[in-house]
């Protein structure tokens, strides 16, 4: 029973509210504070492709064994945070932070 | 955080936007138990931590539109709510937010008990949240 019990929004809530603004359909998304990717997971499908990071090392391998589980091959999940990121590399549509500012 | 937004102003292309959502500042949840059509209000929570990390929060935001990468594109608000079947889930809710989490008051959690055992059957215990989004635009 306590697996069921979560203290974020229902799945849709947050996405219905992010495209008041923008749109991430096909959008290039980097992620700040993805956790095990609980929101990532509803936005991927439509993205792109997904940067996701986070500080945490569980969080970020419960989020991979969930990616591979799912067969979702837009996402790139990294340990590490938005300060360590590199600079290089192809400019971002939109950054997220979801729950981590 | 000032730092991780100009990070993320860094890394988005012009006229991207950057989207934050977090608890909302003044709104803090609240647990109430709903028996039959009634709803019995119980506690609000608080935590002081927290309330001071969302300070920063918008103090950050306000910075980096202030500094000029990014322009306000939107802001909205929104509750949401979790129902729990049982008092001992209460623990179990608050320790999934990652910390500092918001606590009962003194006294509070007493509260809940005593009022949720004179609740008749089949009450449920409702937890409400806010949250704020906040929307950018990089210039």
């Amino acid at each position: 029973m306590a697996s069921e019990i979560s203290a974020y929004p229902k799945e849709g809530v947050e996405l219905r509210l992010i495209e008041r603004f923008v749109s991430l359909r096909r959008k290039r998304v980097l992620e700040v504070g993805c956790g095990d990717g609980r929101l990532t997971f509803q936005y991927a499908p439509i993205a792109s492709s997904v940067l996701a990071i986070d500080p945490d090392r569980l969080s970020i391998d419960e989020a991979a064994a969930e990616q591979h589980r799912r067969r979702i091959a837009n996402i790139d999940f990294q340990v590490g945070s938005i300060e360590r990121l590199a600079a290089r590399g192809a400019p971002f549509d939109v950054a997220l932070f979801s729950w981590s500012l | 955080m000032v730092y991780a937004l100009r990070r993320a102003a860094g890394r988005l292309r012009a006229g991207g936007k950057l989207i934050s959502i977090r608890p909302h500042l003044t709104r803090r949840p609240t647990v109430a138990i709903l028996a039959g059509e009634r709803r019995l209000p119980v506690a609000t929570l608080l935590e002081t931590n927290f309330e001071r990390n969302l300070d920063a929060a918008e103090s950050a935001l306000r910075r980096v539109v202030d500094e000029g990468p990014f322009k306000p594109a939107g802001l909205r608000s929104a509750q949401f709510r979790t129902y729990l079947e049982r008092p001992s889930q209460m623990r179990t809710y608050l320790e999934l937010i990652y910390p500092p989490r918001p606590r009962f008051p003194p006294g509070g959690r007493a509260r809940l008990y005593e009022m949720w055992d004179a609740a008749p059957r089949g009450a449920r215990i409702e937890v409400t949240e806010s949250l704020i989004l906040n929307a950018l635009r990089r210039r």
